[in-house]
């Protein structure tokens, strides 16, 4: 886990322990990075996501076989008006953003949980791409596609058998 | 519902090919890009698209041009258009030529994941509804029988009308016209349907093993004979029997089955007890029995026996209007059966396939279709994958005039060059102006794809 730019407090560790917990991977939070600026799209005022998993490829250590870059900004890819994360099939990187998962998380005492949560599902949906997930059908698996804050709030904590099943191998049996 | 596509991105902009078809893989979709409308209509010609997203605005053809061009060649293939630069009149324009959406960019990521909801299930229902079709042409085709023209419509009407009877029936035919195809229809159709079918090629078994094959044999009828055996007048017991090229067989096998045909009784080889046999007999011939009757090597009492009613099945040749149909349906079978994605044919190959003379029939149209299916290097049969059908002996003066042969050079190289005036110009050696006054000499048209 990288925290990236003026993230701090809980949330990469948050994110690590689910992976640990679910994926039962050993995941470590690594020092702040700061946030590379050449990512900006001045118009668009958001960061390129693509450009900055490019970015952070070049910076990976050795050790890690993946690497999630946690941000706070607001990112896009051309296409779409905005993600929440982004990772390429079978990828090294995955970047994923706490920019607007605050939105409708109700009352601001309560926010902080529903916040990580939402963090956690993203991050873990980008590391299944990087483990050649792709897209789930299956009601409620982590690995559906979830377009915006209420089809990720009804996504489980959890991913489908087939999808266990597919991890499995790409854990066990990397190509 | 999910369903994996092949799916097309067409845009100049590389940062939005990239976007969407690494958006695609991650739904575990088959994904090409293409750079341009050229480059697109290039990748459609070797394999089919489910789905293409295609930006409005590209230099060269632009995306409503292209739009146009996919939906007259690959009406098959859904069009989404994907613009920034969005109007009411492009999005109306497009739209009526048949565009399946369109789309602002940037859009929202659950927006793209229900136009492909929205694709997915429009094909899923034309899927259906194509299957249905098929089986409902299934149901009013003859068991696979496919002609509409007034030969085989006549035809048709004669399977229905003997179908009733138990009337024996003579086919007669060239070879390759279907004639087991035939039989087969008629005893589908018979009230003897529940029986069996049994089918014997009187030009394939030797005349020494036919009595065995037909009557059966008792244990130790002769040396070999070491278990009783029932023949197929026994064992079709309530169906129909078929005995095709019936012009073969022996003058001794002739008055044998008269006799059966005539008492409703036959003795197995070697056996003094006699069967009562039940069954319909159709027979076919691609020879002129009358002739062989003339020269005293069929029996006319025999021939009157299994000729009650005569059903006379046409040539190819005289039945063209059905070769489009045949090409269609044997290109559907074998694109089906092979692994190859080839699944048109031009207008161009339909023409030469409905000008030759088809000495083979249907079997050998049926062989020309795999044949070019399985050799093919596009998903579309074109002239060169039937180059191997034999010219007929005599041919019209006129094909080999010079005219003729400066007129098929030209048309060549013209679709070699896309049509492109100055490139065929510079491979044919003369300047743009004589090609120009050579097309309209000719009146040459560029070809369009079936």
């Amino acid at each position: 886990m990288l925290p990236v730019g003026r993230v701090n407090g809980p949330a990469p560790a948050i994110i690590a322990a689910h992976i640990a917990a679910f994926f039962e991977l050993d995941a470590v939070v690594l020092p702040p990075f700061a946030l590379p600026e050449k990512t900006l799209d001045p118009k668009r005022r958001q960061h390129d996501a693509g450009r900055l998993i490019h970015f952070f490829e070049n910076s990976l250590p050795a050790r890690c076989r993946k690497l999630i870059a946690v941000l706070d900004v607001d990112m896009f890819v051309p296409i779409f008006t905005h993600v929440f994360g982004e990772a390429r099939l079978g990828g090294r990187v995955a970047v994923v953003s706490l920019f607007r998962l605050s939105a409708g998380a109700g009352d601001p005492r309560d926010a902080q949980g529903i916040i990580f949560e939402r963090a956690a599902k993203i991050a873990l949906h980008e590391l299944g791409h990087l483990f050649n997930l792709e897209h789930c059908d299956h009601p409620g698996c982590m690995m559906q596609f979830a377009g915006g804050l209420t089809d990720l709030d009804r996504l489980e904590l959890n991913l489908c058998r087939y999808c266990r099943m597919f991890l499995r191998e790409a854990l066990f049996f990397p190509i | 519902m999910s369903t994996r596509m092949n799916i097309m991105i067409v845009d100049d902009e590389a940062v939005v090919r990239e976007s969407l078809v690494f958006w695609f893989q991650k739904g575990g979709h088959r994904v090409k890009a293409a750079a341009s409308g050229s480059q697109a209509l290039e990748r459609l010609r070797r394999r089919p698209f489910d789905i293409m997203f295609v930006d409005i605005k590209m230099s060269g053809m632009n995306g409503i041009a292209l739009l146009e061009k996919v939906k007259t060649d690959y009406p098959d293939t859904s069009v989404v258009i994907i613009t920034a630069y969005g109007s009411i009149e492009s999005a109306v324009k497009a739209m009526k030529i048949g565009a399946a959406d369109y789309l602002l960019k940037p859009f929202k990521p659950d927006q793209l994941t229900l136009v492909m909801e929205k694709i997915v299930q429009q094909k899923k229902r034309f899927q259906e509804y194509d299957y249905l079709k098929d089986r409902l042409e299934k149901i009013s085709r003859f068991d696979n029988i496919i002609g509409r023209s007034d030969e085989m419509l006549s035809v048709f009407d004669m399977i229905v009308d003997v179908a009733g009877s138990d009337a024996t029936v003579l086919l007669t035919g060239e070879t390759g016209t279907g004639k087991e195809l035939v039989a087969k229809a008629i005893h589908a159709k018979s009230a003897r349907s529940r029986f069996p079918f049994i089918a014997v090629n009187c030009g394939a078994v030797p005349e020494t093993l036919m009595e065995s094959e037909l009557f059966g044999h008792q244990k130790g009828a002769f040396s070999g004979a070491i278990h009783t055996r029932k023949g197929f007048l026994e064992v079709v017991s309530g169906g129909t029997l078929f005995l095709d090229e019936i012009g073969e067989i022996s003058a001794k096998m002739q008055v044998d089955l008269l006799r059966v045909l005539e008492d409703g009784q036959m003795t197995r080889i070697g056996s003094s007890q006699p069967v009562e046999v039940d069954f319909r007999l159709i027979s076919a011939t691609r020879q002129h029995l009358e002739q062989r009757i003339a020269n005293g090597m069929f029996r006319r009492d025999f021939f009157y026996r299994i000729n009650v009613i005569t059903i006379d099945i046409p040539p190819l040749r005289r039945r063209k209007t059905d070769i489009p149909l045949l090409v269609e349906h044997f290109l559907k079978k074998f694109s089906h059966e092979t692994t190859k994605q080839v699944d048109r044919i031009s207008r161009e190959a339909l023409n030469q396939l409905t000008a030759y003379h088809w000495p083979g029939n249907v079997r050998e149209l049926k062989n020309a279709i795999e044949r070019a299916v399985v050799l093919s290097k596009s998903r579309t049969l074109d002239v060169e994958d039937f180059a191997f059908l034999q010219t007929p002996i005599a041919k019209d003066a006129a094909d080999r005039s010079l005219t003729a042969v400066e007129r098929r050079h030209l048309q060549r190289i013209l679709k070699e060059s896309n049509w492109n005036v100055t490139r065929a110009a510079a491979v044919l050696g003369i300047n743009r102006v004589t090609l120009h006054k050579k097309i309209k000499r000719y009146n040459l048209k560029r070809e369009h794809h079936r």
